[in-house]
């Protein structure tokens, strides 16, 4: 599995999103993409998803354009996106199923995951009756179940408190540990970036400012050698400029 | 639930009065009888589904009927006593008049009801699908939806006589319309995510629709459904007013052309009765597809 993103450029109406975006994710790397919001990181994702077109250049999973949604890309989105009128093990199970894996071979899929994410014991409540936490575990073993090649995650912790986050992070960690999967995760926390990504592609106002190598051994915390300096690094590239920029527009504006 | 009609019969027959539409009165009555279940099993039958207002009301009704009998205020035909309704309906069940009507009130109103339900879904799903569909409808839907479903009668039955047809097209029309409003509002507000999650799992476009789109749209058409159903009622009354030989809004002007005020009486109880079992069944049907739906006053506190 190879997706390449190829200088892909997307505007809405007038104002330009993205430009010139190139990037390549290899099969088992876990890429986030870091970067304030309004950077076009979750445009370029929806994209890479097949929701969206680009307006110039392509995307390609494995040399073969991408046209739109498919099983091959796996979404998690932010709010969950669970089925409410399904029970957990349902929700699990709708990948398998509409890929026409039978109904018993589904749920057996569906227990599976499940039990990966530690829910077992609540695979016939609904979804409203979970916490946040839960309803995107269950949204990970959902994405996970339609056993998609590449994994896209949209601030897939973006709602939750920060207690549940780090939770959810270990989670996702030991499930990357055992699975190996391709990952392409959208975030806006320089920690989360760093203590989950092999690479970190820093946005900035719809272009890629830089690319860096994390390189850290697993599994990581805020005291594994390296992090902290790794943290600022970034943090100096995503945080750098502002000022200035913001210098800028007012001389430009007087 | 015989106790729960009880309870409701007093609210119909003063909506019988009241003559005004029940559509939004439907909404009005689904708190009673939500709360009504709610109350904690300890609490005695009486007050577990509230029947004393329902018996008060009765007892009061009877004796301003009997007082009436002997002072004359007015005609005491005018209000006949609950006893003597029971009485008479008791003698007009053995004739089999009150299973006759009842049967063919039910069947066109069932009939009205389904048909109507089914192509309002269809057109909602047509709509929601193609746009160009929806551009051509919309407007004309616009246009004839707000006249009232019982201005349409008489046009019916010249153009389709007297028999079931006109009867049956008339609840299927008034149906028809807050059923398609909701029930198209209901798949255009599916969440896009929710779409979208279901297209990156492999959901072919007619899975989308048969697994996300429809269950989705559930809760809405359901709430087209309890609005339509005050509304096909009395389609369903007025239209067997006007040339109709059976059921029970012929009851009562067969009563009314004979003089028989314990009979009218009698119909438009059952009327009530036979309304509060179809929003019943609704209801139900309402709680066992909507297992999933949590919220409102009821989680909000204990």
């Amino acid at each position: 599995m190879k997706l390449e993103v190829r200088e892909v450029g997307k505007g809405f109406g007038e104002r330009s999103i993205l430009r010139d975006i190139n990037l390549v994710v290899h099969e088992h790397e876990f890429i986030c993409i870091l970067g304030h919001s309004g950077c076009g990181k979750s445009t370029l994702l929806n994209m890479i998803a097949g929701y969206l077109h680009p307006d110039t250049g392509s995307i390609s999973v494995d040399g073969e354009a991408v046209k739109g949604p498919s099983k091959s890309r796996g979404m998690v989105f932010q709010d969950h996106a669970l089925f409410p009128w399904m029970t957990v093990l349902d929700n699990i199970a709708f990948g398998p199923e509409v890929q026409k894996a039978g109904k018993a071979q589904a749920r057996q899929t569906a227990r599976e995951f499940l039990e990966l994410v530690g829910l077992e014991a609540y695979a016939d409540s609904y979804p409203a009756e979970l916490s946040g936490g839960m309803k995107q575990r269950v949204g990970i073993a959902r994405a996970l179940a339609g056993q998609p090649e590449i994994l896209l995650m949209d601030e897939p912790f973006g709602a939750l408190d920060v207690l549940t986050r780090e939770t959810m992070r270990v989670e996702l960690q030991k499930i990357c540990a055992k699975l190996k999967p391709t990952i392409l995760f959208v975030t806006h926390s320089i920690s989360e970036a760093v203590s989950l990504a092999d690479r970190v592609v820093v946005m900035k106002h719809g272009e890629i400012s830089d690319i860096f190598e994390v390189g850290l051994t697993h599994p990581r915390s805020f005291h594994s050698p390296g992090f902290g300096k790794m943290m600022s690094r970034i943090e100096r590239i995503l945080m750098d400029e502002e000022p200035q920029e913001l210098l800028q527009m007012k001389v430009g504006s007087s | 639930m015989s106790s729960a009609k009880l309870s409701t019969v007093k609210e119909h027959t003063l909506q019988g009065t009241a003559a005004s539409e029940s559509g939004p009165k439907v909404t009005g009555m689904k708190p009673a009888g939500r709360s009504g279940e709610r109350t904690v099993p300890k609490e005695s039958f009486f007050k577990r589904y509230n029947l004393l207002p329902a018996i008060v009301f009765f007892l009061v009704w009877e004796g301003f009927s009997r007082l009436n009998e002997t002072l004359t205020l007015f005609n005491p035909r005018f209000l006949p006593a609950p006893t003597v309704l029971l009485q008479e309906g008791w003698v007009l069940a053995q004739t089999g008049i009150i299973t006759e009507s009842i049967m063919a009130s039910t069947i066109r109103i069932a009939a009205g009801f389904l048909l109507g339900s089914i192509f309002a879904v269809a057109l909602g799903v047509f709509m929601s699908k193609f746009r160009s569909v929806e551009r051509w409808f919309s407007p004309i839907l616009n246009l004839v939806g707000p006249i009232p479903a019982l201005a349409l009668l008489p046009l019916f039955i010249i153009w389709f006589g007297i028999g079931e047809f006109p009867k049956i097209l008339l609840i299927a029309w008034t149906t028809f319309i807050p059923v398609l409003v909701y029930t198209l509002d209901g798949f255009k507000s599916v969440p896009s995510t929710l779409i979208r999650s279901a297209l990156s799992l492999g959901a072919s476009e007619r899975q989308i629709f048969t697994r996300v789109m429809l269950p989705a749209a559930i809760p809405n058409f359901l709430v087209g459904a309890q609005v339509s159903l005050g509304l096909s009622f009395s389609a369903l009354i007025v239209s067997e007013m006007m040339g109709a030989s059976s059921g029970l809004g012929y009851m009562i002007v067969d009563a009314r052309n004979y003089f028989k005020i314990t009979n009218m009486f009698v119909a438009i109880i059952l009327i009530g009765l036979e309304y509060s079992l179809f929003s019943y069944f609704l209801k139900l049907f309402e709680r066992r597809v909507l297992a999933w739906r949590k919220g409102g006053l009821r989680d909000a506190l204990e």
